[in-house]
């Protein structure tokens, strides 16, 4: 399944370089984006120059913005909005900042060294909660992808019959061992997918697993000398251990919930009050980028070119742009066409903050202990989730807003969830801490 | 706690063979083992080095050590957060070392609770009131949290035992001091503490239908 390729490069794309500041102290981001296949912004995408802001009281306060993110497929639209100049239209020049670990991610956010970061939907909830050390007000301006995750079993498994989670179940009860699966970060979206299936398949992850933390990149690595079982990720790493030989993928993510959120582009609450514009203007930008991305398949190869590169994700172009088109396989042999694959607009049902989506993320977050008390999942998510700048921001790039702050989705246990009654929700699992 | 005493955990950042020449990670690799030449040089007990995998926070349990220190930019940090989460109860100061000189992001860092250290050229002296101050911040900032989360918990408390004697005045037309008399007697009957009984009574309620 190759990719077809233009037969002459030079008259489709054009060398792009990444505007990345040198004077930036992270040495990784010292790196021009050279050779990767990217249409020249403005014209090709039909950007009028000048921007769409009236110089005055819309303009943005402040006009450069350091936007962290991950090495993962999901933060292509942040870098997108960057490579193809949709900040500039919105009067804002985005620098894109790659990160070594959401810990690292959630310190920049939390001490203003980064205005924002392409970020883990729990981790927001995490800080805004004071779950894990610092506490403070948080603000999701938009989701930047549903779908797209996986759970990878290693070949060792797979080979005795764990392909799936009904599989894993039965060998956990045979051979009794201790079984060691790896999440993203404690209060992150991989954790809360990871302990929902195995939960879903009669597993209590809390009691009869051991479960770690592992920076994304290092997954496949952490599989191949035998240190785990299992392990829930974003794409491109679940694919890469297909291609690697190493494991198998037992579940995707939008089989536990289709179209679930995933990554936001999270900043502090602080900074919307300070910069609203500056907030409105970048979540435009990005929502553009969003929109480019869903339009075409060449689009989503061209932005699989962009962010193989080193700078981003550093990975081949063919690890990342498989699944980003649905085409998945299992690496036993089985493969299919997802229709759920990882979506980053879909007529903007994917960007709108919901509520009942950051309520949802609380709602595990009670179930599984790190939450100690039910908090009051409405209000804090209404303060959260900025609906309102998501609105206005959706009003200059032209997408379409949902009616309702709530949806309503049922997920691979049977269970719906609705945003209504958040704390009967969180007590109604069978499994919990 | 004089500076030998401090037992300190060093955690190194492990390297992908593929990118050992890399320019970064050689940086990387030089800051780690300036510090460590700097923690010995001001006589400091690093009791050990670890690598970050995924046996670092077992080892950790098993040390007990009074600080650690990572890089700030290693990406066995969220490994950590594994510990600092399993750990909130007692948890232990973190300190960050970066190359990052920018006094105001130090500040900012130091404010949100993060003891960052500033390594420009990492000079030996500069180690002590740095780590020094790391652990006094520490010491302060978790006698304020602390106490925080105990008047926290009291108000929680308060709240629940104030909604149940509603519920009690409500159902049963009793007084405000009847209600509480009830509640504390049920509590001493049953050896329970007045707000778990509270919260009992809620529960029971919600079950029923309030």
């Amino acid at each position: 399944m190759s990719i077809q390729t233009p037969k002459n490069k030079s008259e489709d794309f054009t060398t792009v370089e990444a505007h990345l500041d040198s004077t930036q102290t992270n040495l990784q981001r010292r790196h021009f984006l050279q050779g990767a296949a990217v249409v020249a912004g403005a014209g090709v995408v039909g950007l009028r120059s000048g921007g769409v802001w009236a110089a005055g009281s819309d303009k943005p306060e402040k006009e450069e913005v350091r936007i962290g993110f991950i090495p993962l497929t999901d933060c292509a639209s942040i870098v997108m909005a960057s490579v193809l100049g949709f900040d500039k239209k919105y009067g804002i020049k985005i620098i894109p900042t790659k990160e070594s670990s959401w810990a690292s991610v959630r310190d920049k956010l939390v001490n203003g060294e980064l205005d924002a970061a392409h970020v883990l939907y729990g981790l927001i909830y995490g800080v805004q909660m004071g779950v894990s050390g610092n506490k403070k007000d948080m603000a999701v301006l938009m989701t930047l992808n549903n779908n797209g995750q996986a759970i990878t079993l290693s070949k060792k498994l797979a080979d005795k019959g764990a392909v799936d989670g009904a599989g894993l179940a039965k060998l956990m009860q045979m051979e009794k061992r201790e079984y060691t699966f790896a999440h993203t970060l404690p209060t992150g979206t991989h954790a809360m997918w990871l302990n929902y299936w195995m939960a879903a398949h009669g597993i209590n992850p809390l009691k009869e697993a051991k479960v770690i933390t592992v920076p994304p990149p290092q997954m496949v690595a952490n599989m191949r000398v035998g240190n785990m079982d299992g392990y829930c990720v974003g794409e491109p790493w679940n694919h890469r251990a297909i291609a690697d030989g190493i494991g198998i993928t037992a579940a995707t993510t939008q089989d536990i919930w289709k179209d679930h959120p995933e990554k936001v582009l999270g900043t502090s609450a602080e900074f919307v009050q300070k910069y609203p514009n500056t907030a409105r203007a970048m979540t435009a930008a990005i929502l553009e980028a969003s929109r480019w991305i869903d339009a075409s398949l060449t689009n989503k190869n061209k932005m699989a070119e962009t962010i193989a590169d080193k700078a981003y994700v550093n990975t081949s172009v063919d690890v990342i742009n498989q699944r980003i088109m649905g085409r998945y396989q299992n690496g036993m042999g089985k493969t299919w066409d997802d229709p759920n694959y990882m979506k980053f607009f879909n007529d903007g049902a994917v960007n709108f903050p919901y509520l009942s989506d950051g309520m949802w993320f609380m709602t595990q977050h009670k179930r599984w202990g790190l939450l100690k008390a039910d908090p009051d999942y409405l209000a804090v998510a209404k303060a959260v989730n900025r609906i309102d700048v998501y609105k206005d921001a959706a009003a200059m790039a032209k997408v379409a807003v949902p009616k309702d702050a709530m949806r309503s989705s049922k997920l691979m246990d049977g269970s719906v969830w609705d945003g209504k009654n958040p704390a009967a929700y969180a007590a109604s699992f069978k499994i919990k801490a | 706690m004089k500076a030998a005493s401090l037992r300190i955990v060093v955690v190194n950042t492990v390297i992908p063979v593929e990118n050992e020449q890399e320019s970064h990670v050689q940086a990387q690799l030089a800051r780690s083992r300036a510090l460590r030449i700097g923690l010995l040089q001001a006589g400091y007990n690093i009791i050990a080095v670890l690598p970050g995998d995924l046996y670092m926070t077992e080892r950790i349990a098993q040390l007990q050590p009074d600080m650690i220190i990572i890089d700030a930019e290693s990406d066995a940090r969220d490994v950590l957060e594994h510990m600092v989460l399993a750990t909130r109860d007692a948890p232990r100061p973190i300190v960050l070392f970066t190359e990052d000189s920018d006094q105001s992001n130090m500040a900012a860092a130091m404010e949100a609770g993060v003891s960052a250290y500033v390594v420009a050229g990492l000079q030996t002296e500069r180690i002590k009131p740095v780590l020094d101050v790391a652990m006094a911040r520490f010491n302060a900032d978790q006698k304020l949290r602390s106490e925080l989360s105990d008047t926290k918990a009291k108000l929680a408390e308060r709240k629940t035992i104030e909604r149940a004697k509603g519920l009690l005045m409500e159902r049963h037309q009793l007084s405000e001091n009847d209600a509480y008399q009830r509640l504390r007697k049920q509590a001493m009957e049953k050896n329970l503490k007045l707000a778990d009984l509270a919260q009992r009574v809620l529960d029971v309620a919600d079950l029923l239908g309030a």
